[in-house]
């Protein structure tokens, strides 16, 4: 018998990439154990990180290129999968053009190159439309952010004095992130956490602010307000390095504590209390914003409102706030400069142009009315890499009716997803145990590599796929790397760090110690080079300039014929988005969908935890069992239900086309639903 | 000698020790399994992991009637062998902290082994709650600390 | 100094560990009239249901003496000359001590029944009495036990379980007296039905009749006669303390001694089933007839012996069981007794039973009927009783004071203690 072997790599389990052991017997994964030595977990990881072997090894794992034949999947050789692939795209060019191709990153396989490979490949072909999971999810919050402060910058929890956790559960979104949380309360600290619902992470709050849903934007311009009354701003920060906080202190008189307790639920009090909590910490106060600040018809300026409170409170590149990393100088791969596309008109640019300007993404949500309506230009091809749009995109029935419409859909998976049940091609993939990628830690300024560790005949990795496809479709010269080591020489080539220096620092290689106050010397990466509490070049884009509150819906304007609230997406114990659903242990731990809601609207509806609703928005409706919630866990009215449940897909009824004005990011945390009991139909 | 603490300073019930702790002895993720129990006490805010202390003159490994529980000299951790257990349940009532548990497929008592020296459920602590450490001087002795505990709970909190 | 100990079980094995514990080189003798290498009563009935095996009964090794650095006589001690600081066995040479603990335990006592003895009649008490019964537990056959006690009623669970007709026979108006209050009794008198046995409360046996064709016949004070294959006589015990005739020892129920587990004649101790022993809640000592009590009782003489000056905190009675598919569990007070108040978890699901009885808000006993998880509230409950710790406001907040007791207990763990992963 071959003994156990023993590798070094990095978790893909979720977005938090732990270092990892793994451990290979016969060519078999065979466990995964958190790496003593990694600077992010510390040797600790999530039972989702154990589940990699789970992944690797699943029994429905495709391992051969299907081809779709009339309603039948039918086995084909991968080289010729590769041709057929290639001519049908050449297709598509030629009798539509360049850009009536797609391409579309999901995130369930790589690390750091997945995502500039895929943007590579789409202008290698000549097509502007790069699609990834970003638009709808992330790149908000960092969007939020770059407009007033150039990037986003990395908490620095473990050195704070006041940490407030805003629309996050790092325990389950983020695990190990909660370790460096709880540091910095062992160390002291202060933890507020600010949540719709009373999540894991509130269980250890010192403060716990539950809020409603959407309504954020008016806290933080609540909180805003009150810390320039108390004076506890940093004067010198805002004087030396900021834009705007005339206006934007002028825009924020007007949320005194009552208007938030108003718009936020928030009783006044606390709002008086949380900010001088906050501003008495100055300038060790790390404001970290989650997803849940997303996915709101006012998301962005909610969140630039709480980005804001860094430059109020100075706290912005300090010890103990929100620093901002440096970064190595790994050659990238996109070819924005080399090809730029942008006349080309990619999706959604012409509606949401700051989220192409500053992620150059396109948009997801437009692509589907795109395909159906072939407006403003027809989108014929789509090549999709990891990713289930049809159960994580809102409006799960749209998304299914234009994938199909699709002439040409190939997806590239580990499983036979929902969205690869649409495909003309299904392509067996690689996990992230069976290639080499680079990874970088912003939050501790390093960076790991992971090593090949098994391997499966058919399941090529990301590179060699689209180097596969690109030197079919004449584009070889952009893939020039014989294979992803040569790809990852070129790609460290400025930084001086070879592949196995990399190899050697499994702990995560540290390329630089970490500096403060870097603004001093250097400007931020905005229009102006300064802080901006205001956004010049927003208001040229016809928004307003202030991060400007806009209540939500349901709120402002309430309609009686849908009396719940519904927040979708809070994260599970096991599962990553729609992940893990096809791993037989999970389901015993947690074995189906739920809907989360408050005793009293349960006795209200007569329904008790088990009992099936159906759940209507403008959209659609979904068949849910209800889980009773304690009381403090959740407001009456606000209910929640996480995504990525095949069998009652709350993305049937959330929106594709309510969107934030300014990024395009679709509304899926504050919808209005109304709420029936499924009842046994009569004399059945 | 080892054991495990438990810091409720940080534990945020994320329950993946529970899970991680029946993994390892079941393959499966059956929170019911586990040797490890964290509650939730919502109305006072109290996140409680509770596992085996692996008590000096252990209150289980005393009252015993079948001898199947012994301290392992190499870990330190109060063990049960499956082998011996009878089923009665005297460990159950006989610790104080409610650290073991029934399995009810093989009706027999089931506890913290310390995993042979690498507790899973430290391992999957995401918080940094639970810390397998190494006695210091002033916790040598857990039946010392049981003392000291008992004679806090005359003061109301 | 010679250490002599007269009894091999719960008791006797604790003391000879704590003794030795303090004191490694004084000479030691254990005296027992049955198995050299000590068994566990308690397993018994587990053994005649099959679940543990007749290797497991034994809880110690084979050179456990030698280990101990003990020397062990299999004999029976028919008298104690206290003057003479002797004792007087039936096979063997007299021996002599220096420090004496009599841990001889109980026997069971048959009720004045005519017709109670000989072929057929049995008890389940000792290792000998389990080698007989073992033959009887067939199949098929029927078997009548006398008396509900725990002790009689796992027997009765045994035969059950290995497929016997069974009929439990009670003279008072409800089982297990001693060990459950009445609405827990209930509880098991149901699953006891509900699994088949036949259940006779207030009933009077009034005498015995051996059959022809080898069988029992029961006659009744109801009428209601029975025959069966065999009795199992389970209706009461006492100490064994005949050997100690003529001594003066102070005997009431058993043997009196104070909380150093001392009895009234010099160097002589007692523990164990034997011994009359402090209660945790004062007053006058007690005989719980308990392995826990018997235990704790032979670690305090133990140490007594050894010369450490140890006071027992006085027994406190603990007994749970399984059997007809329930656990059923008690501890201190279960009885509803007067000036206490009662509190019943009203957030149980169905079949599933909790009471504490409490005392000026101090928790003094509790019963409870249904899963293990119950029976850990009680463990948690122990500290409380035996330190008279008064439950702060509403009992239905135990759960919440236990919580907070063991934060208390973190605080206090974690502390000193150097951390690695
Ligand atoms: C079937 C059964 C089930 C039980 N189940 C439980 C239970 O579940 N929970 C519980 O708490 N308790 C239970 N008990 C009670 C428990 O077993 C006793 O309380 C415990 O064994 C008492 O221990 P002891 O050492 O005092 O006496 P014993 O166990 O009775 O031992 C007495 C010892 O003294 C020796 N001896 C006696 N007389 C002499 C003599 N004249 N000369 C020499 N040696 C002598 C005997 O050989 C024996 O070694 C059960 C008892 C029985 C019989
Ligand atoms: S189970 Fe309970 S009594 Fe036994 S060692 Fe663990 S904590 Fe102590
Ligand atoms: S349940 Fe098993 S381990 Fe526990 S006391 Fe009984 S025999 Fe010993």
């Amino acid at each position: 018998m071959e003994k156990k072997q023993h590798y070094k790599s990095m978790c893909r389990m979720c977005n938090n990439h732990c270092g990892i052991n793994v451990y290979v017997e016969n060519g078999r994964v065979v466990n995964i154990t958190g790496l003593k030595e990694h600077r992010w977990n510390h040797g600790r990881l999530c039972v989702k990180g154990r589940l990699g072997v789970d992944l690797v090894n699943a029994p429905d794992r495709l391992k051969k290129p299907l081809k779709r034949v009339g309603s039948q999947w039918q086995e084909i050789d991968l080289e010729q999968a590769y041709d057929e692939i290639a001519e049908k795209i050449k297709k598509i060019q030629q009798t539509w053009g360049n850009r009536a191709m797609g391409i579309w990153k999901g995130e369930a396989v790589g690390f750091l190159t997945q995502e500039e490979l895929a943007r590579r490949f789409a202008h290698a072909i000549g097509s502007p439309n790069y699609f990834s999971n970003d638009s709808q999810c992330y790149v908000g919050r960092w969007i939020g952010y770059a407009l007033v402060s150039g990037t986003w910058a990395e908490p620095d929890f473990a050195n704070a004095k006041c940490t407030v956790i805003w629309g996050s559960n790092p325990p389950y979104a983020h695990p190990n992130m909660t370790q460096s949380i709880l540091q910095g309360r062992e160390n002291g600290g202060r933890l507020i956490v600010i949540d719709v619902r009373l999540s894991a992470m509130a269980r250890q709050a010192d403060d716990f602010i539950q809020i409603l849903p959407g309504t954020d934007g008016a806290l933080a311009l609540g909180l805003a307000r009150q810390l320039i009354r108390d004076d506890l701003i940093s004067h010198e920060f805002i004087k030396g390095y900021t834009h705007g906080f005339d206006a934007y202190a002028d825009h924020a008189k007007a949320f005194t504590p009552e208007r938030v307790e108003k718009e936020t639920g928030i009783p006044a009090e606390r709002v008086v209390d949380i900010a001088r909590k906050i501003g008495n910490a100055r300038p060790k106060v790390c404001i970290y914003a989650g997803n849940g600040l997303e996915h709101h018809e006012n998301g962005i300026n909610n969140v630039r409102a709480i980005a804001c409170l860094d430059g109020l409170l100075g706290s912005l590149d300090e010890e103990g706030g929100n620093f901002i990393p440096e970064k190595i100088p790994l050659r990238s791969l996109t070819l924005y400069d080399e090809k730029p596309l942008r006349h080309l008109g990619p999706i959604g640019a012409d509606k949401f142009p700051v989220l192409y300007d500053f992620r150059q993404e396109c948009h997801t949500m437009s692509a589907m009315d795109t395909i159906l309506t072939q407006k403003p230009y027809p989108l014929k091809g789509m090549v999709l890499t990891g990713a289930n749009p049809a159960l994580t995109n809102p409006n799960s029935r749209k998304v299914i009716q234009a994938l199909k419409a699709l002439d040409l859909f190939v997806v590239r998976e580990l499983f036979m997803t929902e969205t690869a049940e649409l495909a003309h091609y299904v392509l067996p993939a690689a996990t992230y145990l069976e290639h080499s990628e680079l990874h970088t830690y912003p939050v501790c300024q390093s960076i790991g590599i992971s090593p090949e560790i098994v391997t499966f005949p058919e399941c090529d990795y990301d590179y060699m796929f689209w180097k596969k496809l690109a030197h079919r479709l004449g584009a070889s010269h952009y893939f020039p790397w014989e294979d992803e080591n040569e790809l990852n020489q070129w790609i460290l080539k400025d930084t001086g760090i070879t592949v196995e220096t990399l190899f050697d620092h499994p702990e995560g290689f540290k390329y630089k110690s970490r500096h403060f106050q870097k603004y001093k010397k250097e400007k931020f990466n905005t229009p102006s080079g300064k802080f901006e509490f205001v956004s010049d070049y927003l208001k040229g884009h016809g928004y307003s300039h202030v991060p400007e509150y806009i209540a939500p819906t349901y709120m402002s304007d309430p309609n009686p014929e849908y009396p719940y609230v519904l927040v979708t997406g809070a994260r599970k114990l096991f599962y990553c988005h729609g992940r893990n659903r096809n791993f037989k242990r999970c389901r015993t731990a947690i074995p189906h969908g739920e809907i989360e809601m408050h005793p009293h609207d349960a006795r209200q509806l007569g329904v008790d935890t088990g009992d099936v609703v159906t759940v209507t928005s403008s959209v659609g409706s979904v068949d849910i069992p209800v889980t009773v919630v304690p009381h403090s866990h959740i407001l009456p009215g606000v209910t929640q239900i996480t995504h990525g449940w095949k069998e009652s897909n709350v993305n049937l009824i959330t929106h594709d086309d309510r969107n934030d004005p300014i990024d395009g990011f679709p509304l899926m945390k504050s919808v209005e639903v109304k709420i029936k009991p499924k009842r046994q139909e009569d004399g059945e | 000698m080892r054991f495990i603490t438990m810091d409720i300073k940080k534990c945020v019930v994320c329950r993946n020790c529970e899970y991680a702790c029946s993994f390892q002895h079941t393959g499966d993720f059956n929170r019911a399994d586990s040797n490890i129990r964290v509650a939730y006490h919502d109305d006072i805010k109290i996140c409680l992991p509770q596992t085996c202390m692996h008590c000096e003159d252990a209150w289980c490994m005393e009252i015993c009637p079948a001898a199947a529980i012994t301290k392992n000299e190499e870990t330190g951790a109060v063990e049960i062998d499956s082998g011996r257990c009878a089923g009665c349940k005297m460990c159950i009532l006989a610790c104080p902290f409610g650290n073991i548990h029934f399995d009810k497929s093989n009706l027999i008592s089931r506890k913290c082994n310390l995993c042979k020296g690498e507790p899973q459920c430290v391992a999957a602590c995401i918080s940094g709650a639970l810390q397998y450490v190494t006695a210091g001087d002033s916790c040598r002795n857990n039946r010392e600390i049981f003392q000291r505990f008992m004679a806090t709970l005359h003061t109301p909190l | 100094m010679q250490l002599v100990i007269i009894g091999n079980s719960a008791a006797g094995l604790s003391a000879l560990e704590a003794f030795r514990k303090r004191d490694r080189t004084s000479p030691v003798t254990v005296i027992t009239k049955e198995s050299t290498i000590p068994y566990s009563r308690v397993l018994l009935p587990y053994y005649l249901r099959g679940k543990t095996t007749f290797k497991n009964l034994f809880i110690r090794s084979e050179d456990y003496y030698s280990q101990m650095g003990a020397t062990c006589i299999t004999d029976a001690v028919v008298k104690l000359l206290s003057e003479k600081q002797t004792l007087i066995l039936e096979n063997s040479a007299p021996v002599s001590y220096d420090r004496l603990l009599i841990a001889t335990g109980s026997s069971p006592v048959k009720p004045p029944i005519p017709g109670l003895e000989g072929k057929g009649i049995h008890h389940l008490w000792t290792l000998a009495d389990v080698e007989n019964l073992m033959p009887c537990f067939k199949k098929g056959k029927s078997v009548v036990v006398l008396g509900s006690g725990f002790v009689s009623l796992q027997g009765a669970w045994a035969a059950l379980s290995r497929g016997l007709d069974v009929t439990v026979v009670e003279l008072l108006s409800r089982i297990m007296p001693n060990a459950l209050d009445d609405h827990g009794a209930q509880i098991l008198t149901a699953s006891m039905k509900q699994s088949g046995v036949d259940l006779r409360i207030n009933t009077r046996t009034l005498k015995v009749e051996q059959t022809h064709d080898g069988k029992l016949k029961l006659y009744f004070n109801n009428g209601h006669d029975l025959v069966s294959d065999f009795i199992i006589v389970g209706t009461g015990v006492r100490p064994n303390i005949d050997f100690l005739e003529g001594t003066g020892i102070e005997v009431d129920n058993g043997v009196v001694v104070n909380h150093h587990m001392k009895t009234t004649l010099p160097h002589v101790y007692a523990a164990g089933d034997v011994a009359q022993v402090p209660s945790t809640f004062g007053g006058p000592c007690v005989i719980h007839a308990l392995w826990p009590t018997a235990l704790e009782t032979g670690r305090i003489a133990g140490a007594c012996m050894a010369g450490e000056n140890i006071s027992y905190e006085g027994s406190l009675n603990m007994n749970v069981t399984q059997m007809f598919g329930i656990t059923v569990a008690s501890m201190g007070k279960f009885m509803d007794v007067e000036g206490a108040e009662t509190w019943t978890d009203k957030t149980l699901s169905h079949g599933q039973y909790l009471k504490i009885l409490m005392k000026d808000g101090v928790p003094v006993g509790a019963t409870c009927a249904g899963g293990s998880e119950l029976v850990s509230t009680l463990g948690l409950l122990r500290p409380l009783i035996r330190e008279k710790i008064s439950i702060q406001g509403d009992p239905a907040a135990l759960k919440k004071m236990l919580a907070q007791n063991m934060t208390r207990y973190h605080q206090a763990y974690g502390k000193g203690a150097s951390c690695a992963l």
